[in-house]
Formats: structure tokens, C-alpha cells, sequence
């Protein structure tokens, strides 16, 4: 380990932004002058709003003057702003809490409401066992009728109550195979187009990992699976398809057949977002908590996009990340509350961890000759212990002396749990990107994590006693209950299951691994294809980007209301 | 043979600070004298002269059961007596306070006995029995494990250890518990948790930048004490890391 020159300090502007007209590397500052919430547009937003409530509902809500300890509001030193990293867009921490932003609660809702069906046994069945012909004409024909059934209308039986289409229009059905000459005869509409979508090297690895067979990308219509949960997705696509085979077939509703259809689309042939939690979790399937890190890197689109940036492409991933895995699934489904947000907005705010991370490139370009920019598995690092630790070190080394000599940074990331996340997100990253291997990825977290708290003698909260300082023990280790591959672990894995600030980084750790050798996908081809889809409500090639555009108020969501409420 | 602990590695000033706080040979340095009655007066968890509440009777009226353990493991006075378990907790800077919230759980369990410390990234509390926290709590306000502008004894909304300092030089707290008044003293207007007191505590002049960087546990660039240069301690945690990864818990080499 030796450090290495970097001029270029991608916070800096941010920085300046936040603590306008201050010296951002003074370890001074004034306090107790700031008027409390009051400096801050959104809050005083949130007063305002909460006197008319109170006027119409005659109860108390929001007054934190009077109830945020004792008489003594929030603000005694700066609310900052933050930029949203790699996005240029500032924005109010309040609007990176999901409530606050549409983009983060589609984000999920557009993971929650998929699932990827296969067609191939569906085609047999109505070929060997019915004697129905199967053509892409056919094909088509049945396309046209589940994107009519899937929102939720009738495609068999007569008298039937259907869903309003303009409550339902994030709803549809697409196909993608990796027959080029069955692609070419699928209506466009209809078609995610490998070919097109993705970069040439990418797509051919795609179209041979997929081959002949057929898969349909289903996603039900958003308020579905708010009202319901993410075990209803399967449930709902699977009825809508049946009935649309034996629409589109001419099928008789009752026979046998019906239920070797049903069977494949609800068990032998679906392709769940995330597995069912045991029982003392609770949740079905496509819920947050079973989403496998290698999926959850599949479905970021950013190494689609920006295959020559491989830290860029993991950078959104922890963004995305860290919004679903902490704000939405630590921080609500199993917790409550709105602490979590800020464990999760310092990896994706401010470019503090996208500079501690271009550093690591620039480290293991300089002393690996990685060329990170062409990302290519032939000139991946051996993982070896003492690369992983060299690597590591270097990262967290420059990163803590980047937020001593930045005491406006420490201050932006006051807690120890953000800086600890930050740092070992970054070590993790840099080790992954060089050696191509998830799992020395995952290493270069612990060491980080150690040395963190040895420099520093402190680290986050209690939990991380737990996680982050046995880490090093099983981040190697694949033996069952103690260990997995990367790409197979994830937030309900043993150790990762309590801590916030760790999971969207871990998925970025495991994708970061095949973004640096070029790889078409981390875990699984058919979940890299489905979110390619450019007509999801949420672009997934540019998740921070999109959680700027919820924080500003520029991104419409899906499963609106307002056709069935009054008009306010 | 018998253990013969060694307190972590290092070559720097840090690491001997270190050590040297942990060391229960080495006497802790009195720098200020806060008297038993303030020290209550600042943790807030009963009133000067107040009886010590308990949480149940003297063991010497318990009738406890024949147990080895209990005849191995002397008894604290707080024990003895009954007394509730209170804590006190402290925020320390970053900016070169003297001790530091692992280092501080460190050397409380090397000094101290029947203590429950926890350690946060923010804060480190200790918990024991109340006559019992007295004591402990005298030592370590009095003492160079203390400043009283970069230390702070919060009990909640910790909030500073990470900030700038105040224009005075004070560690920020929301609560502004304590404040440095003209005399150059630090005086807390409101005990641990933020309930005004009816009088103001003293707890002496803030130590100069010169002593705080000498005593400091805590590596900083800017505080003159870069972990960089420390190899040995990069080089331990390394081997630490290494070790656990090969074989677990079981290390061999």
C-alpha cells in the first residue's frame, strides 16, 4: 500500500454547496444560530401543511417546536442539503425518506410487481398434449390477449366486473428469447429486444445463455401488489395467463390441460424477484427480504448502459441499494420509523463514496495495471490474501484522511454507521472491481471494517460488533449456515439479516465483480433482461438519477388514485 | 504461564496513549477535582445525600444460594448494598479527545469491576451499580480520560462527537449542556440528560491543543497523529484479518 496522487475531489462541490461561504476543511464552525427548522424549506412546508390538518381533522400532528425534546427543535446547527451523488441535483434530506418520493416507492413497486415466466412449457403442453399449433403468429395472438387480461379484464367468461385501464396502465406483458429469428417475428410492442438493448458483447452472451427458449416479463398493475403484497404477484399473473392461453388457444376452461398451464405459471416455470422468508420473517415471496444479491445487481441496468465504468454501474447499485434494503426493508418492513434514511442516503449522496471509489480505481490501475475502463476478466488480479489486504488497506486508509481533512464531510457524515458503510462500501468495490471475485469483495468490507475501528476506535452501532467484526471469518467460507458465494447470499443471509448500512453495498459488491470483468450478467440472464425493459415506470439504468427526479417532484409513478377520488 | 496482557500494538504516541490507559499499573493522571456531590449532580440519577435507591436487599439479607460462583467473584459494594443499576455516558470528539469509545470500554474493563459498558460510534456508556458508577464516574472526569470541551456527558441526543467545534472550541451539543463561561471554565447548566440544574457544575478549563494531541486516542491527520505512519498497527490489524479469514476463530500458523 503506498498512496497515490488524486487532484480531482468529486465532494468538493458539494460540499461547498452545503456549507455556503464556509471553509469546508475548517474544524470550526457557528452553531445555535440557525432558527432551528425553520431554516429549512421543506420543514417549514411540513408546518404549514400541519396547521391546515389540524384545522380539519382536530387533532395534533407536526410540532416540533413544542415536541422534539422538551421545547428545543431540531436545527441548532445547519439542515443540510444534499446532492444527489452523480446526478448534480441538491436536494432536501427530507425528500430521500421513501414517503417523501414517488421514484423510491416505484422503484420497488416495479421490482415487487415482476415476475418472469417461461413460455416453453406452456408451448409444449398445447402442441404434445393438445395438438394446438404454436407459430409466432399464435404467439402474438396470445400477447394481445394477456396484455388485455393482465391489468385485470376479462378474456373468457361473460358478465364479468373488470380493473379501469387508465388505473392499470403500468400493467403489460413482454417477451424476450434468444432465437434471433423468433425475436424478428414478435410484434415490437410486444419484444424486449436483446439485440438492441444491450452492448453487442453483452447481447451475444445473453442471446446464448437464453437460446431458444421463450420467456414473458409480467408486471401486474402497481396498486395490485401495494394492496396485496409481493406473493400476490405470481398469483395474479399466473390466473391472468391461464385465461389468456385458453383464450387466445380456443382451450376448454375446465380441462386438465388448465392445470399443467397453471402449474407452469404459478410453480415449474416462474421466476420469483426473491424467495419466501422462513416463518418468523413472514413475507411471501418478492418481498425485499429474499432478493439474492447477484439478482439485485442483475436488475440495476447501469453496467448496461455504462459498460465502461464499472464503478459508476456499482455506484447505483449501492444507490438503489441502500434505498430498498435500508430505508424500505431494515428501516420499515421490519423496523419502523424514519432513522434508517440517513444510514442510506450517505452512500448515495454527496459523492463521498463515489471518490473514495474512483480512487480505488485509480489504485489498482496504478499498481495492478487493472484497466478498469475496458472491463475484461484477462486482466483480473489474483485474489489473494495479500492483494485483497494491500487493496483494501489503500481504500480505507485514503478515505479516513479524506474525511479528517474535510471535517465539513465528517460533519456531513455524522454518524459512525454512514462512514463505516461508506468506507467499506469503497474497499469492498475497488477489491471486487480488481480481482473479478464477489467473495474477495466481501473480504475487503471486514478488513475495512477492522481497521476502521482500530483507527478511529469506534465504528457504527451495536450490530456492527456482530457483523462487521467476525466478517472476516465467513467471507470466505461457503459452508452451509456459516457461508455462500456472494452472488447467493443476501438480507436474510444469517449475519446480514439485522444490520442497515451493509446490504445495498454487499449487492454492489457482488455485481462490481462481474462489472469489472464485463460479464452480460452477475447472477441470472433473464432478470438482466427483463429490467432492460425501457417502458418500466422506473428507469433502472439510472436509479439515483430517478431518486433525484422523486426528490424534486418530476417523476409520475404508477397506481394513482386520483380517477376514483375527488378532486382536491 | 500465567496471561500477560498487551494492551494492542503500535509505535505511534497513539498506541502508548493507549496503552497506557488500559494499563491498570499505570495511575491515571488527576488534572481537576470534581467533588462526589457534583459528579451526582451531572449524572442526575439521584439527589446529593439521597439514600442510594435499591433494586433489592442487602445480599447479606438475601439468603443466597450456595453457589461456587458467588464464592469466587467478590461482591461490589453497590452489589452488596442492593443498589440500582445507572449509567453515565460520554460523547467524545473526534477532534483529538483523550479517550475514545472502544478505548474507553477497554479501559474500563481493565480498571474496573461489574461494569456493563457499551460502545457506539457516538457515544459509550457504562453501566453498574449506582455507588459503584459514583466512584468509577469520579475517575473518569478527574482524570486525563476527560476534557471538558472535547468530552461530553450525554445521556441523550449525543450528537457531536463527529462536528466541528463550536467558535469557543467547544464539541457542538444540541443541548448545550455545558458551556464555556468567561472565567475559562466549562460549567454544565443541565445534568446528563438535558434537565436543567439548579446550580452550575464546574468541571475546569479545557485542556490546550498541545496536551490534546499528546494525549489523544484517536489517529488524525490534522491532529498530528496519521495512522499511515503507524505500520505496526496496520500491519497487526492485518494479520488479525488474515488469520480470521483462514481459519476462523481457530487461528494457526
Amino acid at each position: 500500500m503506498a498512496k497515490i496522487e488524486r487532484a480531482q475531489k468529486l465532494f468538493l462541490k458539494a460540499l461547498k454547496e452545503k456549507f455556503p461561504g464556509q471553509d469546508v476543511e475548517s474544524q470550526k464552525a457557528k452553531f445555535y444560530a440557525f432558527d432551528g427548522v425553520n431554516q429549512s424549506p421543506r420543514k417549514k412546508e411540513f408546518k404549514a401543511a400541519n396547521e391546515k390538518i389540524v384545522k380539519e381533522r382536530g387533532i395534533d400532528m407536526y410540532d416540533p417546536e413544542r415536541c422534539h425534546l422538551g421545547g428545543v427543535p431540531m436545527g441548532q446547527r445547519q439542515l443540510m442539503t444534499y446532492e444527489v451523488s452523480g446526478t448534480g441535483t441538491f436536494v432536501e434530506g427530507d425528500d430521500l425518506h421513501f414517503v417523501n418520493n414517488a421514484a423510491m416507492q416505484q422503484f420497488w413497486d416495479d421490482i415487487r410487481r415482476t415476475v418472469i415466466v417461461n413460455m416453453d412449457l406452456a408451448h409444449q403442453t398445447l402442441q404434445k398434449r393438445l395438438g394446438k399449433e404454436v407459430t409466432p403468429e399464435t404467439i402474438n395472438e396470445y400477447l394481445h390477449v394477456v396484455n388485455h387480461a393482465m391489468p385485470g379484464a376479462a378474456v373468457v367468461q361473460e358478465h364479468m366486473v373488470e380493473t379501469h385501464p387508465a388505473l392499470t396502465d403500468d400493467c403489460y406483458v413482454k417477451v424476450f428469447t434468444g432465437d434471433s429469428e423468433l425475436a424478428d417475428d414478435i410484434e415490437p410492442q410486444f419484444l424486449i429486444n436483446v439485440e438492441k438493448l444491450f452492448p453487442k458483447k453483452q447481447a451475444e452472451s445473453l442471446m446464448n445463455a437464453v437460446g431458444k427458449s421463450m420467456w414473458q416479463c409480467v408486471h401486474i398493475p402497481t396498486s395490485v401488489s401495494r394492496t396485496c403484497d409481493g406473493g400476490t404477484t405470481s398469483r395474479w399473473s399466473a390466473m391472468q395467463i391461464g385465461m389468456s392461453f385458453i383464450g387466445a388457444y380456443r382451450m376448454c376452461a375446465g380441462e386438465a390441460a388448465v392445470a399443467d398451464l397453471s402449474y407452469a405459471a404459478k410453480h415449474a416455470g416462474v421466476i420469483q424477484m426473491s424467495s419466501h422468508l422462513p416463518a418468523r420473517r413472514a413475507r411471501g415471496p418478492n418481498e425485499p427480504g429474499g432478493i439474492l444479491f447477484g439478482n439485485f445487481a442483475d436488475m440495476i441496468q447501469a453496467d448496461r448502459k455504462y459498460p465502461n465504468d464499472p464503478a459508476k454501474a456499482a455506484l447505483e447499485v449501492v444507490g438503489a441499494g441502500t434505498m430498498l434494503f435500508d430505508q424500505i426493508w431494515l428501516g420499515s418492513y421490519m423496523s419502523g420509523g424514519v432513522g434508517f434514511t440517513q444510514y442510506a442516503t450517505a452512500a448515495y449522496t454527496d459523492n463521498i463514496l463515489d471518490e473514495f471509489t474512483y480512487y480505488g480505481m485509480d489504485y489498482i490501475k496504478d499498481k495492478y495495471k487493472v484497466d478498469w475502463q475496458n472491463p475484461n476478466p484477462a486482466d483480473k488480479v489474483k485474489p489473494t490474501q495479500e492483494v485483497v489486504n494491500d487493496i483494501a488497506t489503500e481504500v480505507n486508509l485514503n478515505g479516513m484522511e479524506q474525511y479528517e481533512q474535510y471535517p465539513t464531510m465528517m460533519e456531513d457524515h455524522f454518524g459512525g454507521s454512514q462512514r463505516a458503510g461508506v468506507l467499506a462500501a469503497a474497499c469492498g468495490l475497488s477489491t471486487s472491481i480488481a480481482t473479478g471475485h464477489s467473495n474477495a469483495g466481501l473480504n475487503g468490507w471486514y478488513l475495512s471494517m477492522l481497521m476502521h475501528k482500530e483507527g478511529w476506535s469506534r465504528l457504527g452501532f451495536f450490530g456492527y460488533d456482530l457483523q462487521d467484526q467476525c466478517g472476516s471469518a465467513n467471507s470466505l467460507s461457503v459452508r452451509p449456515d456459516e457461508g455462500c458465494i456472494g452472488e447467493f447470499r443476501g438480507p436474510n443471509y444469517p449475519n446480514y439479516a439485522m444490520n442497515v448500512g451493509h446490504q445495498g453495498e454487499y449487492a454492489a459488491i457482488v455485481g462490481s465483480s462481474h462489472y469489472g470483468r464485463g460479464d452480460a450478467w452477475s447472477l441470472s440472464p433473464l432478470i438482466k433482461i427483463c429490467f432492460a425493459d425501457p417502458a418500466l415506470k422506473f428507469d433502472f439504468s439510472e436509479p439515483r438519477k430517478e431518486f433525484a427526479r422523486g426528490a424534486i417532484r418530476e417523476f409520475m409513478p404508477a397506481g394513482e388514485r386520483s380517477l376514483i377520488i375527488p378532486a382536491k | 504461564m500465567a496471561y500477560k496482557p498487551q494492551y494492542g500494538p503500535g509505535t505511534s504516541k497513539v498506541a502508548e496513549n493507549r496503552r497506557n490507559q488500559m494499563n491498570p499499573e499505570v495511575k491515571l493522571e488527576k488534572i481537576r477535582d470534581v467533588t462526589d456531590e457534583d459528579v451526582v449532580l451531572i449524572m442526575g440519577h439521584r439527589a446529593p445525600g439521597q439514600a442510594y435507591p435499591t433494586a433489592h436487599p442487602p445480599l447479606a439479607e438475601q439468603g443466597e444460594p450456595d453457589c461456587p460462583i458467588r464464592k469466587i467473584v467478590a461482591p461490589t459494594e453497590g452489589a452488596k448494598a442492593g443498589d440500582r443499576v445507572r449509567y453515565i455516558q460520554f460523547a467524545d470528539s473526534m477532534l483529538n479527545a483523550p479517550s475514545q469509545p472502544y478505548q474507553r470500554t477497554y479501559v474500563e474493563m481493565y480498571r474496573f469491576r461489574g461494569i456493563d459498558p457499551g460502545t457506539l460510534s457516538g457515544r459509550q456508556i457504562v453501566e453498574c451499580r449506582e455507588r459503584d458508577l459514583e466512584q468509577i464516574a469520579k475517575d473518569l472526569i478527574n482524570t486525563n480520560l476527560f476534557d471538558p470541551a472535547r468530552v461530553g456527558i450525554r445521556g441523550a441526543t449525543v450528537h457531536g462527537h463527529s462536528l466541528r467545534l463550536a467558535e469557543d472550541g467547544m464539541m457542538f451539543d444540541m443541548l448545550q449542556r455545558c458551556v464555556l463561561e468567561a472565567d475559562g471554565a466549562v460549567k454544565y447548566v443541565k445534568d446528563q440528560i438535558g434537565v436543567p440544574l439548579d446550580k452550575k457544575v464546574a468541571v475546569g478549563k479545557p485542556m490546550d491543543e498541545k496536551w490534546l494531541g499528546e494525549n489523544t486516542t484517536i489517529f488524525h491527520v490534522l491532529g498530528g497523529n496519521p495512522y499511515r505512519n503507524d505500520a505496526e498497527y496496520i500491519e497487526y490489524i492485518q494479520r488479525i484479518h488474515s488469520l480470521r479469514t483462514k481459519y476462523g476463530y481457530m487461528p494457526k500458523e
